[in-house]
């Protein structure tokens, strides 16, 4: 018990930057710890990705919008969130965190049967169970295995070499127990809807981000440390 | 505060010496109020219970049907002028620019603060128009020292946004010197990108840019 606290703390101090410090300003790579090595390669998949937004994914989305009603959109959301639950919990667990596993395991249990199938989210709404943050990048993290390098990934965007190992292996895990496991043509259709689904919930965020920015790639790389620092800093987030 | 509490402690104590009767319970009150009047000068103040009516404030201004029949450029200047009231713009230039601004002259450092600002009250000039009476939640706060941080939720119809407000004492006001919007830091995010312009173009190249950005997004507000 002592080695998970200790743990923990460990992964809060390095992970959290408190924004009350003036180290977490001072320090120019506060939020950049990760190194990108490959940038030039990463800088042509961001390209790629902006161009696939732009032309694909922004049109459809925009078209999909159209046609359905933005709370049938969030059931759809609640239902593929729904989905990775029990990879949620199984993280949880392997990083010690005993209590969040079973938490996340208690919002797929009542989400699948009180929100049918998961469309609806009564464990945050009516059991006031708020989703739980985990991941496979994050378990190998609390285990100790570095980030390696930051790595844009094609159609996915802003990863790093260890939580894009994580996401991979998390969503082959998930597809033993998913409705849809047939062929490697479902699965992507699936994805594509998935993706399609939940940029129709965020339209127009992406552009007016760039917009603002200077470069690009690097205001959305900071955003991905930044907000990744945010997800993974569990003791400030169960306050 | 102290004279206006000791003021209301005298009339109290007048008060008590005139309906004898409940005498007893105005004197009490009496000491209550002076005693906390007393207590309240030099501590701090509380940071949320400043930024609730600054924000209202601004959300009042955003709400304002008379703000959408002016020029767009006059609408930004307007809302700037409101938000200045408790946001300290040098403090913000200061922190994107990072170590390098302790090398900068003072007509430099004044120069990029009013850059800066522009191109916060330009880059935001369109959500004017998306404010749909959102309202703002406070949930917690957090003080440490001279700094403190004021957390909030932005209403809206489909989901709530968390915005935090980083804040520094000035005197006796807390002053915004970051935005921290679902975890991502205004002002870091502008650093990072500012670093890299300063390595590798400095001072006046950073200059450049930021003047190319306003006059690029100046262009869109005229669009519109």
């Amino acid at each position: 018990m002592f080695l998970i606290a200790t743990i923990l703390c460990w992964s809060s101090l390095s992970l959290g930057a408190d924004f009350l410090s003036d180290e977490s300003y001072e320090d120019q790579a506060a939020s950049i710890k990760v190194a990108d090595p490959i940038e030039p390669l990463n800088r042509a998949v961001f390209t790629f990705n902006d161009k696939v937004y732009i032309w694909v994914l922004d049109p459809v989305a925009t078209g999909y919008s159209k046609v359905l009603p933005a709370d049938i959109r969030g059931c759809i959301s609640n239902f593929f969130y729904n989905l990775g639950e029990p990879v949620r919990s199984v993280n949880c667990l392997l990083q010690g965190r005993v209590r969040d596993s079973g938490l996340t395991l208690g919002r797929f249990v009542i989400n699948s049967i009180c929100g049918v199938f998961g469309l609806a989210d009564p464990a945050s709404n009516e059991f006031k169970i708020a989703p739980i943050y985990a991941n496979l990048g994050e378990t190998l993290s609390v285990w100790g295995v570095g980030d390696g390098f930051y790595l844009v990934v094609p159609l996915i965007g802003s990863s790093t070499l260890r939580d894009f190992t994580g996401t991979v292996v998390d969503g082959m895990a998930m597809s033993t127990y998913s409705p849809w496991n047939d062929d490697a043509l479902t699965v992507a259709t699936v994805q594509g809807a998935n993706t399609v689904n939940r940029t129709s919930l965020r339209l127009g965020e992406y552009e007016e981000l760039k917009s603002l920015s200077f470069d690009p790639y690097v205001a959305f790389r900071n955003g991905y440390f930044q907000v990744r620092n945010k997800q993974r800093d569990h003791l400030k987030n169960n306050k | 505060m102290k004279k206006s509490g000791s003021l209301l402690g005298a009339w109290c104590f007048m008060q008590c010496q005139i309906t004898s009767p409940s005498s007893f319970i105005s004197l009490l009150f009496t000491f209550i109020v002076v005693f906390f009047a007393h207590s309240a000068v030099g501590a701090t103040p509380d940071p949320t219970e400043q930024f609730r009516p600054f924000l209202e404030k601004v959300t009042k201004t955003l709400a304002d049907p008379g703000l959408k029949t002016i020029p767009k450029k006059d609408q930004s200047q307007r809302i700037i002028n409101v938000v200045r009231e408790h946001f300290d713009f040098r403090e913000m230039s200061k922190r994107v620019i990072g170590q390098q601004w302790r090398g900068l002259s003072e007509k430099e450092q004044a120069e990029f603060e009013a850059l800066f600002t522009q191109l916060l009250q330009y880059a935001y000039v369109g959500k004017i128009d998306e404010y749909s009476g959102q309202q703002v939640q406070f949930t917690q706060q957090r003080i440490k020292g001279e700094r403190a941080e004021v957390q909030t939720l932005l209403v809206d119809k489909d989901r709530s946004i968390p915005v935090s407000y980083i804040l520094l004492l000035r005197g006796n006001q807390w002053m915004a010197y970051d935005v921290v919007v679902e975890g991502v830091s205004l002002i870091r995010n502008y650093m990072e990108q500012f670093t890299e312009i300063l390595r590798k173009d400095g001072y006046p190249g950073l200059v450049k840019q930021v003047k190319e950005k306003i006059a690029e997004l100046e262009k869109n507000i005229k669009k519109t």
